[in-house]
């Protein structure tokens, strides 16, 4: 397949447009199961956007670096999301129930918001970029304890041109804290406005220059996605300091190629493995879709 | 000794006494600009607990609450108060762990503020007034050179609660001698408390004003008691009000700009809740509200002269 405007540049490809396996497959990843989770976090981000949320974006596209995220992150590990980042919380194994009572409950966070001690999943900040330098404190004190616990920053390239993301990044880089920073960049075909603050080569390359070790990836290629923030995760439980991953995304809203597709791309794959069927799809669909509907009615509709 | 050589020791002894206290700041591994970890830095055994960070203004309070969260105990140790305006937003998302999230970040940031050193600019700005409307924030200022190091005690101890406390220390006592200081407050930290008897006027301060409180109150001959106001925030209400009604003669002395200030709140929540039993006008005798060059930076005082005549216009009223 011929690379389209869609397509990014400079990332390293594990799954290719099609779903072929170009690169070194993950092995700690269970394909099959990473796969129901992109569909569960599709299916969710769905609900939610006909749900007339307040302040509610839609993060379709950009599942691959969410669950990515919080299927490698250990137990006693932090993640600190941004505003649209829920399937974080589906990855690291909150219940549908939980998950919907949380978003829809206008106490504490505030509607459309997620956040849980339990599952070590902080609440988002009001300030812009600040749950980073809230991320590099406590990745500060997991090195202190010394006990290979690590923080994980979700973000947007949008972010990228506040204070706070560069002094943030400046004390994961400087203390070599057991940080790493996940950052989706959308893909912009056609240039990017300016006020997407995607400036220079790439996110990654600023990084870079920072002193973090870097990777850029396709978000469409959830095994890439998973595999390059597995890297970077190993390396800051070896304490070899802080990360980041830039993952390059396509929003769904904006209508790009199926290939672009993240859960797509991974159902190429599996059907060429044949361990894709349209029965699975369908009992994946249906068990979601089901606990999702029965856990809305729950909370929308008066007792 | 001075304050802060004194604070100097308390800050090693309390780091000796728990080693989830940390201290955060660009130059604490060098004693700091205001030496406060001088002597922690000369000790092999608490020294790895100096944070030296790269300078990042505007997101340390969120750092430091970031390490709180797991279990540390962040002492941050601030150039000037003013820094932790420059640091607004960090400091809102640290007092906010404790109020929306309930799990208060216990952090303890050291901030000097207010003329004393020759500065002006910031030294005149009157930090404590922004800094006492963040939400979940513990503002507690200084006043007495003998208690600072024991309020520091007592502000690290958490003593008063587990949200993060900014203490400011005012200039004009830093560089006072210590004097016979006291280990451990005998008294709650934190809360308004009487410094002298009174029965004609009261007189609320705190910080650099307290002295020139005790002088004028002196100079006027008048039975006036007078309370250190000591925490600006959150405010002990239903104290203030009963020490305004006990004379029903008030004055406010504070340090900093009269427009804005902690005063202001104080002589609105006495009409709130003692307007009936005021037998005299409130009376605010602050600094001026410049903004002071740092030749002038003395005018952020309340002068003398205007105190001592309020204290014997409102008391003789």
């Amino acid at each position: 397949m011929e690379p389209t405007p869609w397509d990014p540049e400079g990332v390293t490809v594990v799954l290719d447009p099609n779903g072929q396996l170009v690169g070194t497959r993950p092995t700690s990843v269970d394909t099959k199961q990473l796969y129901k989770l992109l569909v569960a976090a599709r299916c969710l981000d769905l609900k939610l956007s006909r749900a007339g949320l307040p302040m509610w974006a839609s993060a379709a596209g950009e599942e691959a670096a969410l669950i990515s995220t919080a299927l490698v992150s250990e137990e006693q590990d932090w993640i600190y999301p941004g505003f649209r980042d829920v399937a974080v919380a589906l990855g690291r194994g909150l219940e549908v129930e939980a998950i919907v009572a949380g978003l829809f409950s206008s106490d504490e966070l505030g509607p459309g918001r997620i956040a849980s001690p339990s599952h070590r999943i902080a609440p988002p900040t009001d300030a812009l970029g600040m749950h980073l330098a809230l991320a590099t404190g406590r990745a500060h004190a997991q090195k202190l304890a010394e006990q290979r616990g690590v923080t994980f920053g979700l973000f947007g390239e949008g972010l990228t041109t506040t204070g706070a993301f560069h002094e943030s990044t400046m004390l994961a880089s400087s203390l070599a804290l057991p940080m790493v920073m996940v950052c989706r960049s959308q893909l912009w075909p056609d240039g990017a406005p300016a006020e997407a603050g995607a400036v220079g080569d790439s996110v990654a390359d600023r990084a870079k220059a920072a002193g973090l070790w870097v990777r850029r990836v396709d978000g469409a290629d959830a095994l890439g996605t998973h595999a390059a923030v597995e890297a970077a995760a190993d390396r800051a439980r070896q304490g070899r300091g802080a990360s980041l991953v830039e993952v390059v995304v396509t929003q769904m809203r904006r209508d790009p190629p199926a290939h672009r597709d993240p859960v797509e791309r991974l159902r190429r794959h599996l059907d060429q493995t044949g361990a894709w069927t349209q029965t699975l799809q369908d009992v994946i669909e249906a068990e979601v879709r089901g606990s999702l509907e029965r856990a809305i009615e729950s909370v929308t509709e008066p007792a | 000794m001075n304050v802060l050589q004194h604070l100097a020791t308390v800050l090693a002894d309390l780091l000796r006494a728990d080693d989830r206290r940390v201290v955060l700041g660009e130059d604490v591994a060098d004693g700091t600009m205001l030496g406060l970890t001088r002597i922690a830095a000369d000790d092999p055994e608490l020294a790895p607990r100096l944070l030296a960070t790269p300078l990042c203004p505007s997101v340390l309070p969120a750092h430091a609450a970031g390490m709180a969260a797991e279990g540390f105990r962040p002492i941050v140790i601030c150039p000037e108060a003013s820094s932790l305006v420059d640091s607004l937003a960090a400091v809102r998302e640290a007092a906010k762990l404790g109020w929306r999230h309930e799990t208060p970040a216990p952090v303890v940031f050291i901030a000097p503020f207010g003329p004393g050193f020759g500065l002006g600019g910031g030294g005149t700005e009157g930090p404590a007034s922004i800094l006492s409307r963040v939400p979940g924030l513990r503002v507690v200022v200084l006043s007495e050179a003998a208690e600072a190091g024991a309020s520091l005690r007592a502000a690290v101890e958490g003593w008063a609660g587990d949200e993060p406390t900014v203490l400011l220390i005012p200039r004009s006592l830093a560089l006072c001698a210590a004097g016979e200081c006291v280990d451990a407050l005998a008294r709650p930290f934190a809360t308004p408390r009487r410094v002298r008897e009174g029965e004609a006027a009261t007189v609320f301060t705190w910080g650099a004003a307290l002295p020139l409180v005790r002088a004028a109150v002196e100079r006027s001959g008048q039975d006036a008691r007078i309370i250190d106001v000591e925490c600006l925030a959150p405010l002990d209400r239903d104290t203030l009000a009963a020490e305004a009604k006990a004379t029903g003669k008030i004055v406010i002395a504070h340090e900093g700009p009269r427009h804005c200030g902690v005063g202001s709140e104080l002589a609105a929540l006495f009409a709130d809740d003692a307007i009936l039993t005021l037998d005299a006008p409130v009376l605010r005798v602050t600094g001026d509200d410049g903004p002071l060059t740092a030749s002038a930076e003395a005018r952020a005082l309340p002068d003398l002269e205007t105190l001592t005549t309020a204290i014997t216009h409102v008391a003789t009223f």
